[in-house]
């Protein structure tokens, strides 16, 4: 949105001048859409705010003071990208004297690789993505359809129907998608629970088994939806079966033969859903109501928005492609409210109404008029969840300081004032990234490539793909030729010796397995979830078995982690950390001190705070500048948000 | 500005690291409400149990199966009814039960469980069925439930004061909360138990001096902060830093070591996650600790249930076998008491189209209970013949936790308030559902 931060930001200090020459220019905007229209965010975040200043006089509360400069710098940073700035970032923005230079910091903010890594993580963890999915079969195409969605910023109603719609094998090129399903491959039922809950805001999870006690969901109800998605299976896996058998038959399951049969198994056949989705399904055998009986065929049907129906005479073929229709079709509000009051959440701290993912009218809310807005700006920017944050960034409920009093549960949070909150672990992490390696964008990334991998080592390199692969296998009609291919298959993989020509080299360097970074990197390029006993796990990171499974709750193992485990070895005993620029940014011990609390808690020490470490801490020495980073690491300032 | 001979004192803790510190940076007082909130509360005069011929238990050792054992296949075995019971062969124990042939190890200890063959609950969902598990409540938007190994240290108290008394092995960290106790009350979660208690020792690069300068100087730093923000979730972070001082200085900390056990025990455990964890269980029942749960996952078996339940039990066969021989062998068993538990069964029907897979079942499964006078070899409850519904004597989740607070000495249906005022009890909510079941101790 405003280019012209980038270098400011980059340069650090040299590039001040430019920021503030280059200021007046910012916005000109002409026939954007609204989503690309700086004007129209400017606009949006106003309305916003008439609501909540509305809410504020109408309810008599107490309206909270806006946050100074550097408690601004630290949360858009932590909430936008996921990291602290690193010190030249926060002398940049709290050195210049500018009224806009908090709106322009948004800008900036937004427009970054940290925004993508974030929004990663939040994505990974609402969908529950992993890097394997059962049986230890690779997820990475879907891992990898899910971090360039986020990279293009694809809109979320697209998102959702190209994954709610999607079929075929997960290596044909973008239909990545497709996990989605085969992550809950035998659990179709659980899997629409969870679709519900995502993006409808409905929890169903209990009318699976019978009708809730506590919401309106009957069994019935669930199973009509349930026929949407009904019929999952494996595309054309009829001749693999049978050539599987005569291998089993044939105890020849260790030959290279029955081990290529497996690989194709694993690799191919698993990784694929045939059907579009029945829309119709059987009643289960321990159906106990009156209206129906146990194993009649019934019709997909939705509960509420714009009716559909399936038939209970006929599969269809597109029953999930009909789902994904109804789910987001505009006339359905539940979808854009929901993800609307997930995104205030996100940027503000809690949601508008709370549970985030259980659905409220919004005349039932604390808000009606704003739910409505939010709902309709959602709409109009088209999906865009990058413009939709940027508008709640820019508004100045996002600079109301957060509330002391603790969290009394019972009370509506969401206009209380920010409630302070600890970083999630993603945000400890790549903050002790930053602090290590200075702006984590440039650190290694996941890689990804289709290239084929053979006991863990690349074969047919610049010859065949995976998708290309996966295409011919499923094509294979008959036993005989599957028998046929395989072993042609194993020909190659033995004959193989690495591609040839004068590109040979530059098609190895690119046939990269797919998968985590190595190294340092940031939560988003490590593993999905961490291994447990990881610092990550540690500090409550989700282990992607359910929705949004992450806790900020405080536990020993963290407290030992900070005092004699990651912060110690990555950061305070890392003499090559990038934290101890101060030490050459500062030519006073005054002013080392100062880099130090910007460098870590984003703020300049108070007097008192000078005084002190003057007097009692600091003596010149290495140590005591190691002891000092130590000790503001491990302020309670560090690692909660304000 | 320190003085050594104060500073290296064995028995001085991070408080007085903090008096000192704060009267020689700021001048001030120490503020109040640090430590101020550890006050124990115990029940000993109250407890249910506390006569006759068993011992009360001390400790517990929870063995969480998570994502739904199928009790079919497990503890709960339909010899002769192929149907339902597929390929599974129901073996003979040294109990007056059959289990199945994927248990061969434990049925040598058979005569030490009591197999609940009646457990049932209305929770279809893991989330939820992990929540009232862990905490006899159903989820709530408005509060977080303190887990039962929270309330079992929250009522009993501590027995080594040096020593975390509640300790969760590879499991959900959701699952160790101390909800609205505070985090002294909290499981300390271990993602390896190989790896013990991680980052308990100093680290090389740092001296004892300036660990303590550090310590102090983020305590001034602090001061402010503490100042503004009074909330529960900023004092745990303070009873947490009192507790690791505490930790670090402790003589027992080498209980966590699992690696000072001869191979030939480290083996008899099963080399896996959660066979160390059980052997790490008995090691911290050794040193005083009062609740361990050790995670097992992976029960969750939609698709190809068979294959994968057979793995599964293989991994719970060696690690259970082996602790209670173990806890036996020591005469540890007596005083502990062994649960496994799971959020709900599987579906007698097995389903074709997902590999024979079978779905979740929560109005039948099974849990067993072992050791600190439970009386072996016995069952409690029956399903019907297809293990679908409850036949006879029927099991809630709350009533399996009042058990664990019997066996304890506990008086599992006393209110605690929470601090926002409301009333709570280990046995969850509704006073009839949570009842121990007394007849299966001796």
């Amino acid at each position: 949105m405003n280019p012209v931060m980038t270098p400011a930001f980059r340069l650090g200090l040299a590039g001040l001048a430019t920021l503030c020459m280059a200021l007046p220019t910012v916005a000109q905007s002409a026939n954007l859409p609204p989503n690309r229209d700086p004007e129209f965010l400017k606009k949006a975040a106003y309305n916003v705010d008439k609501y909540v200043a509305e809410l504020y006089r109408s309810k008599k509360l107490t309206v909270p003071a806006v946050v100074d400069d550097p408690t601004f710098l630290r949360r858009s940073f932590l909430v936008s990208t996921g990291r602290i700035p690193t010190l030249d970032e926060a002398r940049s923005f709290l050195e210049i004297d500018d009224e806009n230079k908090r709106q322009m910091l948004v800008g900036y903010l937004m427009d970054t690789d940290g925004y993508r890594s974030h929004m990663t993580n939040w994505t990974l963890d609402l969908l529950r993505v992993q890097d394997q999915f059962g049986n230890n079969n690779t997820a990475a195409p879907y891992v990898e359809f899910i971090r360039q969605s986020v990279a293009d910023n694809m809109p979320w109603d697209k998102f959702t129907q190209k994954i709610i719609s999607s079929k075929g094998s997960i290596w044909e090129d973008g239909n990545g998608a497709v996990g989605y399903f085969i992550r809950d491959k035998g659990m179709p039922l659980d899997n629409m629970a969870n679709t519900m809950r995502i993006f409808l805001g409905e929890r169903m999870e209990c009318a699976q088994c019978h009708d809730s006690p506590f919401n309106k969901w009957e069994r019935m109800d669930f199973f009509e939806l349930a026929a949407f998605t009904h019929g999952q299976y494996e595309v054309n896996k009829g001749p693999w079966d049978m050539v599987r058998r005569e291998v089993r038959e044939a105890k020849e399951e260790r030959s290279e033969f029955g081990r290529v049969v497996d690989w194709l198994g694993d690799n191919v056949h698993y990784l694929t859903l045939g059907g579009g989705g029945d829309a119709r399904i059987k009643l289960p055998s321990d159906y106990q109501y009156k209206d129906g009986d146990p194993g009649e065929m019934i019709a997909g049907k939705t509960p509420f928005g714009p009716r559909i129906r399936g038939s209970d005479r006929r599969d269809a073929d597109d029953g999930r492609v009909e789902l994904a229709k109804w789910i987001t079709d505009p006339k359905n509000e539940r979808f854009s409210t929901i993800i609307a009051n997930r995104m205030w959440k996100r940027i503000m701290g809690n949601p508008i109404f709370d549970p985030v993912d259980e659905y409220v009218e919004p005349d039932k809310t604390i808000t009606p008029g704003l739910v409505v807005y939010l709902s309709g700006l959602m709409k109009e920017l088209n999906y865009d969840l990058r413009a939709f944050q940027h508008v709640l960034l820019l508004t100045k409920n996002f600079q109301f300081a957060a509330n002391p009093q603790a969290f009394d549960a019972g009370m509506p949070q969401a206009f209380n004032g920010r409630q302070l909150e600890r970083m999630s672990a993603e945000q400890i992490w790549d903050s002790l990234v930053t602090l290590t390696a200075g702006n984590p964008d440039k650190l290694a990334k996941r890689q990804y490539s289709d290239t084929i991998f053979y006991n863990n080592r690349p074969v047919l390199v610049g010859q065949k793909s995976m998708s290309q692969l996966s295409r011919e296998v499923l094509a294979i009609k008959d036993p005989a030729a599957y028998r046929a291919y395989v072993t042609d298959l194993l020909e190659q993989f033995k004959n193989d010796k690495g591609p040839k020509g004068k590109d040979a080299d530059m098609m190895m360097a690119s046939a990269v397995r797919p998968g985590p970074a190595s190294g340092l990197a940031r939560a988003s390029e490590l593993p999905s979830p961490s291994p447990a006993g990881h610092f990550l796990r540690d500090f409550g990171q989700s282990d992607r078995e359910l929705i949004d499974s992450a806790t900020k709750e405080a536990n020993m193992a963290q407290v030992l982690a900070i005092m004699n485990g990651h912060v110690e070895k990555m950061v305070v005993s890392n003499s090559g950390a990038a934290v101890y620029k101060a030490m050459e940014d500062g030519s006073t011990d005054a002013d080392k001190v100062r880099f130090f609390f910007y460098a870590i808690l984003s703020r300049p020490p108070s007097d008192a705070e000078m005084n002190m470490l003057m007097r009692d801490v600091l003596d010149g020495s290495q140590e005591s500048y190691r002891n000092l980073v130590s000790a503001l690491v491990s302020t309670h300032e560090f690692i909660f948000v304000q | 500005m320190f003085n050594r001979e104060t500073m290296k004192a064995d028995e001085l803790t991070r408080r007085q690291f903090m008096v000192n510190a704060a009267r020689s940076y700021l001048g001030v007082t120490v503020a109040p409400m640090l430590g101020a909130s550890i006050a124990g509360i115990s029940l000993g005069e109250s407890a249910k149990r506390g006569s006759g011929p068993g011992k009360l238990a001390e400790h517990v050792i929870f063995l969480n199966m998570s994502g739904g054992m199928s009790h079919l296949d497990t503890f709960d075995v339909k010899p002769g009814n192929k149907e339902v019971q597929g390929p599974v062969e129901a073996i003979a124990t040294s109990g007056d039960f059959q289990i199945s042939q994927y248990l061969p190890k434990t049925a040598e200890v058979g005569g030490h469980m009591c197999l609940i063959n009646s457990m049932n609950s209305k929770q279809g969902a893991h989330e939820q069925g992990q929540y009232l598990l862990h905490s006899s409540y159903s989820p709530r938007g408005t509060i977080v439930h303190p887990a039962i190994g929270s309330w079992v240290l929250k009522m009993k108290g501590r027995q080594n004061t040096t020593l975390p008394g509640f300790v969760s092995v590879g499991g959900n960290p959701k699952s160790a909360t101390s909800g609205f106790f505070g985090a002294e009350y909290a499981g300390v979660p271990l993602g390896r138990p190989d790896e013990g208690l991680k980052n308990s020792k100093l680290a090389d690069t740092v001296g004892e001096e300036d660990f303590t300068k550090r310590l102090a100087m983020a305590d001034a730093l602090n001061k402010g902060f503490h100042e503004k923000y009074q909330t529960p979730q900023v004092k745990a972070y303070d009873s947490l830093y009192d507790e690791a001082v505490k930790l670090m200085k402790s003589e027992d900390l080498k209980a966590f070591e699992i690696s000072r056990e001869s191979g030939q025990v480290r083996g008899d455990y099963g080399q896996n996650g959660f066979g160390q964890g059980c052997l790490l269980a008995r090691r911290l029942v050794e040193a005083g600790v009062r609740f361990i749960e050790v995670n097992l996952g992976g029960w969750d078996t939609h698709y190809d249930n068979f294959t994968a339940v057979e793995g599964r039990a293989a991994v719970l066969d060696q690690g259970f076998s082996a602790l209670i021989k173990d806890l036996d062998g020591k005469g540890l068993l007596e005083k502990t008491l062994v649960v496994i538990a799971t959020e709900f069964g599987r579906t007698p029907t097995i389903v074709s189209e997902h590999s024979n897979g079978r779905d979740h079942h929560p109005s039948c499964y099974s849990c067993v209970m072992a050791g600190a006078g439970i009386k072996g070899g016995t069952t409690y409850g029956k399903s019907d013949k297809s293990g679908h519904k409850v036949d006879s004597d029927g099991v809630t989740v709350q009533d399996l936790n009042a058990t664990i607070g019997y066996a304890l000495g506990l008086q599992s249906d006393k209110v605690l308030m929470s601090p926002s005022g409301r009333p709570f009890r280990m046995a969850g909510a509704d006073a009839e559902l949570g009842k121990p079941l007394t007849s299966i101790f001796v």
